[in-house]
């Protein structure tokens, strides 16, 4: 049921509860795994001067002022403080709640407004749309244009992020939705049959990644269903502080995946498996609980359903290389996954681990932080990558597309040898040829 | 109101990133871990210089601003509260590592430094400096160093103080103080590192610190022992240490704390069980073995429920850290985690568990206890809600009585977390009013203005003391 009394200072629709900035005791438990605590040694960029601000608004105490604004967006949204956290405070959440409540206090002007909502409303929703969109960046890397760019440095002049997104992005292939069947059929002894979300930076960036996740769950004994009509999971609009339309999205996905007869709904994207996990809660009042629990207990990612279903090692190849894990935030920090993966990859023949310091620190990456705020992005990931380059590995897997456009980059930056991979490419090396 | 100018001034001296004013600093700089204890300092200075420190406390004296050190705000008596506003002097950015002495075995530290990266820059030398507060990931030794903190191993280790050398800081007349220094022994005039620890920067700020360390136990053994009742464990306690065991660690949950921090950990901690005991000794290997078989002995005699012991480091290591998470992982339960430090001399402790169970019924109230056991050092944490009245009456009343045992049973009201403005009272009446006096007069020589970290430790008879500390709500009443 909808509040209709404002809590404090904030506005009715989509408020933080009160009880969940209370439950904050301050402890500070949380300070030192904060990365723009780490930054900036500023206690209001810390998890708990952030719940305190929350808290400072609920109680009347403070307006929702552009800096509460600004400290909703400077959150990385990582969770790490909420991993840190043992009184249960998930101060990341409480964040994504007041980025949207700081598009209400705070709205756009026209162009900005209208720029949101074509991006977030008109074209992330729609597969079809992201896809042609896509079109004209291929032809441009394609043409050498690219090459150009990047060698003459024209971007230079642009603003940072602009460079900084030129920079990230991969060779881009075909986008894989299209491309792949409707139904992969098991090999060897069938297990069971399972749905695949297929995200939206999946399909458009790495279509080879998530290419290997099919052939990964077929060659474990699964059939793969994956709905052509699976639409953005939400992330990116929870992210942007867009909750209305990360619901209908979510309900969307939802019903589609429901009708589909699968055991599982697998992904091999991070992001989209933290949101499909959150649509609990995020569709609370808006879809019958029985429904909502249902869809969530079908929800794995990849590597926890691998370790949970179990490896099927037979007829694996060698794959011989040293490797090192970063841990997306998105499976450690939100959904808990952190054994797994490293489980994987050690049953992997050939494969040394070697582990990272600081392994389950962010990347710097976070959706589009890593552009909004592309220096202080580039001290997170410089930490990172000092850390990843002391293991000396031959390759860095990691297991989300956030991080692997980071990470790739940064490497390449860095002038570093080591090759990036997504865990799934990792294992897809050891598959038999098809 | 800090004048603008003043606020330029400090932004000179100190650079603009090192003075905060905004309203939204503020409200996240004027509180610590203490429950219901907030208030908003004028201005927040983190200077990275002792040269930096004084101009900051010049500009705030020319000002009349009252100064309240602070390091990562995890004190658990609200001594890092402004609760008369002023500048809040942050000592964070201090925070350099100055020398680790082989030959001496000391390492000397500015104040900001964290404990445990303290920890482990000497334990990458081989050494050991054993003071580990709750806290210690995030904590800092200018705030250990303040209230004198204590932790895991204070029963054979000992707490903060017992670890000090030396201090250097500056008083309230912007003199510099050296005291102490890496001389074992120092018996030269009156000892007054010994009273600026735990002073709680109301006598002067601490900007850097020398510390004692000694070569790490060579061998360890972690014993988990459940009960089907508190009293039970309590009499284990006592029993091994009237045994001639001194354990380097001997900590206690009740099952509400266990329910707690298993919901948090996950490492299969016993749900029904009535309380456990984490028990490490540690040393060279032999004496070791012995007192492990001591400890065992005694958890059998008393008829401990179950007896484990850890299967490896790592596993010695999540139950320890589990430990630490108790206080944090209580606030899970209600909105409010009140907490106290009372402390009994170590025979009174079965008594001291009886006690807390009468009191939480007769007023009706949540509790989850935890501590550390060997040293009689008990947290009782009421789980309440701030919001409702009534209950936090019966918490007060719940404290006050059992302070009354407390004291009577020649126990004390902080066993680590200071008095700061959560006890004053509760001091006053283990202490006396001549005590009162005494601490007074020394207050007075040290800072006849008044101006460091003012209505802590005592009330100086302001009400304003009172009235700044948040609506409807005391700790210590």
């Amino acid at each position: 049921m909808s509040p209709t009394e404002p809590l404090g200072n904030f506005k009715v629709e989509d408020a933080p509860h009160y009880d969940d900035v209370l439950q904050c005791m301050r402890c500070g438990f949380c300070l030192p795994t904060c990365p723009t605590y780490a930054l900036t040694g500023r206690e209001r960029s810390s998890p708990r001067g952030r719940v305190a601000l929350a808290r400072a608004v609920a109680e009347k105490k403070l307006e929702f002022t552009p800096t509460i604004k600004e400290e909703a967006f400077f959150c990385l949204d990582c969770r790490a403080c909420t991993s840190a956290c043992p009184s249960g405070v998930r101060a990341g959440e409480v964040m994504e709640v007041c980025r949207s409540q700081a598009h209400a206090f705070y709205p756009l002007g026209k162009m900005g407004k209208a720029f949101r909502e074509f991006i977030l409303r008109k074209m992330v929703p729609s597969p079809e749309l992201l896809e042609t969109s896509m079109l004209p960046t291929r032809l441009y890397q394609r043409l050498g244009i690219q090459w150009l760019v990047r060698h003459l440095k024209v971007l230079k002049l642009g603003p940072e992020w602009m460079q900084k997104a030129e920079g990230m992005l991969p060779r881009l292939e075909k986008p894989l939705r299209p491309q792949l069947p409707e139904v992969v059929a098991a090999r060897g002894e069938k297990r069971g049959r399972v749905g695949f979300f297929l995200g939206c930076v999946m399909t458009l960036m790495y279509p080879n990644v998530s290419r290997n996740t099919v052939r990964v769950l077929s060659h474990q004994g699964f059939d793969v269903v994956t709905p052509k009509d699976t639409k953005c999971c939400g992330a990116p609009h929870l992210s942007e502080g867009d909750r209305e339309t990360a619901r209908q999205l979510a309900l969307f996905n939802l019903d589609l995946f429901l009708a589909q007869d699968v055991d599982y709904i697998v992904t091999d994207c991070a992001g989209c498996g933290a949101a499909l996990k959150e649509y609990e809660e995020l569709l609370e009042e808006r879809a019958e609980h029985d429904k909502l629990a249902r869809f969530r207990a079908k929800i794995r990612d990849i590597s926890e359903f691998l370790a949970e279903v179990g490896l099927r090692t037979e007829g694996l190849r060698e794959v011989r290389a040293s490797v090192t894990y970063h841990e997306p935030c998105h499976l450690c920090h939100a959904q808990g996954i952190s054994a797994q993966p490293r489980q994987i990859i050690r049953q992997i023949p050939g494969v040394e681990l070697r582990e990272m310091a600081e392994a389950s620190w962010c990347c710097g990456s976070a959706a589009t932080w890593g552009l909004k705020y592309a220096e202080d992005s580039r001290k997170v990931l410089d930490r990172k990558l000092d850390n990843a380059r002391a293991t000396g590995v031959d390759i860095l897997v990691t297991a989300n597309p956030g991080c692997h456009l980071q990470l790739a980059w940064g490497v390449r930056e860095a002038g570093l040898s080591q090759e990036v991979l997504h865990l799934m490419e990792l294992l897809g090396r050891a598959l038999p040829p098809d | 109101m800090i004048s603008k100018t003043a606020i330029d001034h400090l932004a000179e001296k100190l650079g603009r990133d090192n003075v905060l004013h905004e309203k939204e600093d503020l409200l996240t700089l004027g509180y610590d871990s203490t429950p219901g204890v907030h208030h908003l300092p004028e201005v927040v200075v983190y200077p990275t210089t002792t040269e930096q420190l004084i101009a900051a406390m010049e500009i705030a004296e020319r000002e009349g601003l009252p100064l309240t050190p602070r390091g990562s705000g995890t004190g658990l008596s609200g001594g890092s509260v402004p609760v008369k506003g002023g500048m809040v002097l942050c000592l964070t950015r201090m925070n350099r590592i100055l020398e680790i002495d082989e030959e001496n075995l000391t390492a000397t530290a500015e104040a900001g430094v964290v404990t445990l990266d303290l920890f482990n820059a000497v334990a990458a030398k081989g050494l050991f400096y054993p003071p580990d507060p709750g806290s210690q990931k995030i904590s800092t030794l200018g705030g250990n160093v303040a209230e004198n903190a204590g932790g895991l191993r204070g029963l054979k280790y000992g707490v903060t103080r017992d670890y000090v050398m030396a201090l250097k800081g500056v008083l309230a007349d912007r003199g510099l103080i050296a005291t102490g220094g890496k001389s074992v022994k120092d018996v030269a005039g009156y000892g007054f590192k010994d009273l600026l620890v735990g002073s709680e920067g109301t006598l002067g700020i601490v900007t850097e610190i020398t510390v004692k360390l000694i070569p790490p136990p060579q061998d360890k053994r972690t014993i988990l022992a459940y009960f089907n009742d508190t009293r039970t464990a309590g009499e284990a306690v006592s029993r091994i240490i009237a045994a001639k065991i001194i354990p380097s660690t001997m900590e206690i949950m009740d099952r509400a704390t266990i329910n707690c921090v298993e919901d948090y950990v996950k490492i299969g901690l016993p749900r029904q069980m009535a309380a456990l005991l984490l028990i490490e000794v540690d040393g060279h290997p032999a004496p070791v073995a012995e007192e492990a078989e001591g400890v065992r002995r005694i958890l059998e005699q008393v008829k401990a429920a179950e007896i484990h012991v850890a299967r490896d480091a790592a596993q010695a290591a999540s139950l320890a850290a589990a430990r630490r998470t108790a206080l944090s992982a209580l606030a899970r339960v209600s909105p409010t985690t009140l907490l106290e430090d009372a402390t009994v001399p170590r025979s009174r402790l079965a008594e001291t568990f009886d006690e807390i169970e009468r009191l939480t019924e007769k007023y009706r109230l949540k509790v989850g206890t935890f501590g550390h056991a060997g040293d009689g050092n008990l947290h009782p944490t009421v789980l309440c809600d701030e919001r409702d009245h009534d209950e936090m009456e019966r918490a007060h009343a719940f404290y006050n009585e059992l302070y009354g045992q407390v004291l009577a049973w020649g126990g004390t009201v902080s066993g680590e977390h200071g008095i700061g403005l959560a006890k004053k009272e509760y001091l006053a009446r283990q202490i006396g009013p001549g005590g009162v006096q005494v601490m007074k007069r020394i207050k007075q020589t040290f800072d006849p203005q008044g101006i460091l970290n003012p209505g802590k430790i005592f009330d100086e008879g302001d009400p304003c003391t009172q009235a700044h500390v948040e609506e409807g709500f005391r700790v210590s009443h």
